[in-house]
């Protein structure tokens, strides 16, 4: 019974999947009852010791902590907002339902994994079912966005396989708890870092593996891109808290590595959003910059081993706080999007707007906790520059809120026809009052060392300052935008693919001789990449061409001729 | 004769009756040949699990018959041949099945189905040989049984291949044929397992039994399609699919793999052959065609070529798993006998209802098959998941035994091959997958109305393939659970290194 209540969390979306492909009635409240028990076992707790399957993958091990109890509310929540809202998309749409049943039997999963196999095993099931919901509507641009996630999907399983490996090898067990242990003190261990930072970094969205999400969020259907932003890139942090060193060894490199990059990361989404004009692009900026301060938690950690305690806490506060806001948010664009009639769009555009100042930080937001949170963390980091990251994030905050002040311009006006339906709106609600409420309840509730919130004056003024700035610097730039078009270029979406793509394909029509390359040096350093292509698996190229030659009845029969030959000769003085 | 003498031969004959009864069958007996097909191959499954739940407890299986003076007949039942018999009992049940459906349309069945059940006679032969001998007689019976198979349609093309295969294999069987001559005149007959003499025989002649097992191994690994004795490979698959099922699954290719498995293991012993330092060109060799082969699939767009060239990259995993010495890296190249034949089997016979059904043989024509082979395409999907190494199929399993077996044996170069191989896999095999459910049926087919029945495929044609793909789904998920191919694989593993 014990083991059932366990499993249920991860059996019924997964079955759940299998009857999402039946001609069933009312198949469609599949979606939003399906991650209820997830929710249930995240709001109640353990209802028992985790059971031991020895016989499940390769010995299954479950956990369930603080963080994965957070973690597993935050998610199941959002598959039942993002579930409730699929429910009513028009026409049959079976496999859209299946995979998002097994994305969130993945999702869902992950958080009560208590080894390294089964972590791995859920982890690679959300992401190889959310390709399906990427490229869900087949347009070209669907198609792109699947073809760059799937790349880098990829990339990040290998990287994660080979971390995970090499850890549990160190470790000689392959559940979690021992693995960040033995990573702090493997042979290996930059190596083993490096993988699984970048491996999970991939799903997080840090740059410059975030390519991916740009593309995909906006290419998803709404309730898709939802779970994909609230939900799926905080699988990457799960992975990160769950096997690195934290706690376990100072790293000052990779500390300092990731906390540069974190701030890196969110700044360029913030620019590079800021330029957008499809909402749901500005969005997924918007998500790229906040994993970025997740990063610089995670860096904290790695860096300061006292400090890693509360920065994971902090990162959880962090995660939940963005999932929610994030959730709502697209699903509030979705809504007002289809909305015509002015004074529901107005409501609507409020209930954005709430949304949007929470993930701001605004004061009594649960913003405004994740970045007490951030602070605290860094509070505890002994080095100066702790402070400048303190101040630069600040203005991360401002730039967010200067991005969100973006996305409500962009959708201020009404639709010309259409309407959102209660059907839609009603979970959108239900994910807004868990903006307002769940990061004040849960983690209080949940995690070990609740975080000190002062509502002190320095700290009301901490969090109004960049809100202020960031709301400003949008009042500003609408009002030298109504006087003459916006100056600012549209950076087009995924960014540097993009740039890799238009050189893909000037290559290409180079190579294939359409263009005819300008410079004499140009032609020549083209020449030596075309070796080297040939030099690898091109029809009629060097392995090619190396195949064929290996397979020719004469080559073949003299390699057996001299082969034999060679190893007769070896052995002269054999005797019979 | 005692029962224990009887199974193995019980087991030869439950395929071998068969064949010489349709043999003499007439073209047109259609029920009849089917029939004693399936009653012959369900036969063949009930006597391995007899045998599993023997050797469990610990039972011995042996039949001798002297050919030679000083050489014998041997049949034996252990733990390894044990995992390759129950392999082909299984895939021979679910080819059998769909072979009755595919050949329907196809003249001389009782040829065909005849010598389709010699060819599985011949590997259950090589799967229980108890020496070298009996060994080399199987497998070459294996090599002329299943040329008829690869000609069967008697077409020019089918004719090319079946030339290459006969060329490369014969050759391959006269290498080893005089790896087994020498070893045979410097220590006499040396049965599977007694790894002792083979160890006094290294002693007094060092040099030569390295060059013997350069021998076998060349021998061996032509049909283990080692790059770059691969040739035949990509070649004959102009068979049937039925045939390239079997082909690329349990009976030729694996028959090589096979082999190797037991040279390194029963006949040298794995400190022997750690010993003469003929392991590290092996683990060389098995790396090299990991990523030649899959480079080569990469670039292929008829289906079944593509598949043929993973089968290279693929068999070598097992030829890699071997040649790393450690418990773990051993139970990974020892499952991947199991979980390789059963993957690729899945693919080919989704390859051959691609064509049946819809005409298509080549991937770029994969576009939108999901909608009209919902259940194949799944089964497709999830093997070629499984090759990807992606969990929880049975090809995660795998990998995870190489990767971690890799690293405790301080060899991490291997995680760098599996990491490359599984990028690969993933460029060849992600494509088709992505093509088939979420592009729009375009080509010949898609014009036609959608067939009114209530399958997709008839079910000789849809059962096979559903059930051996969600095997591979099944062999990952219980990997753990008692009698799984795992835990096989890890008594074995440990019982060979509990050896002195």
């Amino acid at each position: 019974m014990t083991t059932a209540l366990w499993l249920l969390p991860v059996l019924l979306p997964l079955a759940a999947a299998g009857a999402a492909l039946l001609p069933l009635r009312g198949r469609g409240w599949l979606l939003p009852l399906a991650p209820l028990p997830a929710l249930a076992l995240g709001v109640l707790g353990a209802p028992g010791p985790p059971p031991e399957l020895p016989w499940l993958l390769l010995d299954v091990r479950l956990l369930l902590d603080p963080l994965s109890r957070v973690l597993l509310v935050l998610t199941a929540l959002l598959y039942v907002a993002a579930g409730a809202y699929a429910r009513t998309r028009p026409g049959p749409d079976r496999g859209f339902a299946a995979l998002l049943l097994l994305t969130m039997a993945g999702n869902l999963g992950l958080l009560l994994a208590g080894d390294a196999v089964s972590f791995y095993a859920l982890f690679a099931v959300m992401t190889v079912a959310a390709y399906g919901l990427v490229v869900h509507d087949r347009t070209p641009l669907a198609l792109r966005a699947g073809r760059v996630y799937i790349a880098l999907a990829v990339l990040g399983e290998v990287a994660i396989f080979s971390g995970l490996v090499l850890a549990v090898q160190a470790a000689g067990s392959a559940e979690l708890a021992d693995l960040p242990r033995a990573v702090g003190g493997a042979a290996h261990r930059d190596l083993i870092v490096g993988l699984l930072l970048a491996g999970f970094g991939v799903k997080a969205g840090i740059v410059p593996l975030h390519l991916w999400l740009p593309l995909a969020h906006p290419a998803a259907p709404v309730p898709a891109s939802a779970v994909l932003s609230g939900a799926m890139i905080k699988a990457g942090l799960v992975g990160w808290l769950r096997t690195l060193p934290l706690g376990e060894a100072a790293l000052p490199g990779w500390s300092s590595g990731l906390i540069i990059l974190g701030i890196v990361t969110a700044f360029a989404g913030i620019a590079i959003g800021l330029t957008q004009r499809d909402p749901k692009a500005n969005l997924a900026y918007s998500s790229v910059s906040q994993m970025g301060m997740i990063a610089v938690l995670v860096g904290v950690g790695l860096g300061t081993p006292e400090a890693a305690g509360l920065a994971a806490t902090g990162a959880a506060i962090y995660a939940l706080h963005h999932g929610f806001a994030k959730g709502a948010l697209f699903l509030g664009v979705g809504i007002v999007k289809l909305e015509s009639d002015r004074r529901r769009h107005r409501w609507q555009l409020a209930g954005l707007g709430l949304a949007a100042l929470s993930l701001a930080g605004l004061p009594l937001t649960s913003g405004a906790l994740a970045k007490v949170a951030l602070k605290d963390a860094l509070g505890l980091v002994p080095q100066d520059w702790a402070s400048l990251v303190v101040l630069a994030l600040s203005f991360a905050a401002a730039g967010t809120t200067a991005l969100m002040g973006r996305l409500l311009l962009l959708v201020a006006r009404p639709a010309a026809t259409g309407r959102a339906g209660a059907a839609l709106v009603a979970p959108w609600i239900a994910v807004l009052l868990a903006v307002g409420g769940a990061t004040w309840v849960l983690p209080g509730a949940l995690l070990p060392d609740p975080l000190r919130v002062t509502l002190s004056a320095g700290a009301v003024w901490d969090g109004l300052w960049p809100v202020g700035l960031g709301a400003a610097a949008v009042a500003v730039g609408a009002l030298l935008a109504r006087r003459r078009a916006p100056a600012l270029p549209e950076v087009p979406a995924g960014d540097v693919v993009v740039v890799a793509e238009a050189a893909g394909r000037r290559l290409g029509s180079v190579w294939s001789g359409r263009v005819s390359p300008t410079a004499a040096g140009a032609a020549r350093r083209l020449r030596a990449l075309k070796h080297a292509a040939y030099l690898v698996v091109l029809p009629g190229g060097g392995v090619d061409r190396l195949d064929r030659r290996l397979t020719r009845w004469r080559t073949a029969g003299v390699l057996f001729a001299v082969v034999t030959g060679v190893l007769l000769w070896l052995v002269p003085a054999a005797p019979g | 004769m005692d029962l224990g003498a009887a199974l193995p031969l019980l087991l030869l004959a439950s395929s071998l009756i068969p064949a010489l009864v349709i043999f003499v069958l007439p073209e047109d007996a259609t029920a009849t040949r089917r029939v004693i097909n399936l009653v012959g191959a369900v036969v063949k499954v009930a006597l391995v699990g007899v045998l599993v739940v023997g050797v469990f407890a610990g039972q011995e299986y042996e039949w001798r018959a002297a050919l030679l003076p000083g050489i014998d007949l041997v049949l034996r039942v252990d733990a390894i041949p044990l995992l390759f018999v129950f392999l082909s009992a299984l895939l021979w049940l679910t080819t059998t099945v769909y072979a009755i459906g595919y050949l329907e349309r196809y003249a001389q069945r009782s040829r065909f189905f005849g010598f389709f059940s010699l060819c599985v006679t011949a590997t259950v032969g090589v799967a229980l040989a108890g020496n070298l001998v009996t060994f080399l007689v199987f497998y070459e019976l294996l090599t002329v049984t299943t040329y008829p198979l690869i000609v069967h349609r008697g077409h020019d093309d089918a004719r090319a291949g079946g030339r290459a295969y006969l060329l490369y294999t014969v050759g391959g069987g006269a290498v080893l044929l005089v790896g087994i001559a020498w070893l045979h005149s410097l220590a006499g007959a040396i049965e599977f397992g007694d790894t002792a003499a083979m160890a006094d025989l290294a002693a007094a002649h060092p040099t030569a039994s390295t060059a013997i097992f350069a021998l076998l191994v060349a021998g061996l690994g032509v049909k283990a399609a080692l790059v770059p004795l691969h040739g035949w490979l990509p070649r004959a698959m102009v068979a049937a699919a039925p045939v390239s099922a079997l082909l690329h699954a349990v009976a030729v290719v694996k028959a090589g793999a096979y082999g190797i498995v037991r040279v390194v293991y029963d006949l040298y012993g794995l400190r022997l052959a750690d010993d003469l330092g003929v392991l590290v060109p092996l683990a060389g060799v098995a790396a090299a065609t990991i990523v030649f082969g899959s480079l080569r699939a990469l670039v292929q767009d008829d289906l079944k070529r593509r598949l043929a060239y993973s089968t290279v990259s693929q068999l070598s995993y097992i030829v890699l798993g071997i040649s790393i010495v450690g418990v773990v890296t051993t139970t990974g190249g020892l499952v991947h006998l199991v979980h390789q034949g059963i993957m690729k089997v899945t693919l080919f016979y989704c390859a051959g209802n691609l064509y049946q059904s819809l005409g298509v043989r080549r991937v770029s024509e994969m576009r939108g098959v999901g909608r009209r082979l919902p259940l194949t395409m799944g089964a497709f999907t999830v093997a070629a998941l499984g090759m990807i190494g992606i969990p929880p199929t049975a090809g995660f399993v795998t990998k995870w035994y190489l990767g971690i077996g890799a690293a405790k044996a301080g060899q991490p170069w291997v995680l760098a091959i599996l990491v490359v191989s599984s990028l690969l896999n993933a460029a060849y095999f992600l494509p088709p997958i992505a093509l088939a459910w979420f592009r729009a049926p375009d080509g010949a087919w898609a014009e036609q109305p959608p067939p009114t029945s209530r399958l997709e495929i008839d079910a000789w044609h849809l059962l096979p393939p559903v059930a051996t793909g969600a095997s591979v789904l099944v062999l990952g998920l219980l990997a753990g659970a008692p009698l799984s191919p795992l835990s096989w694989a890890q008594l074995i593993a440990e019982e060979i290194f509990a050896r002195p």
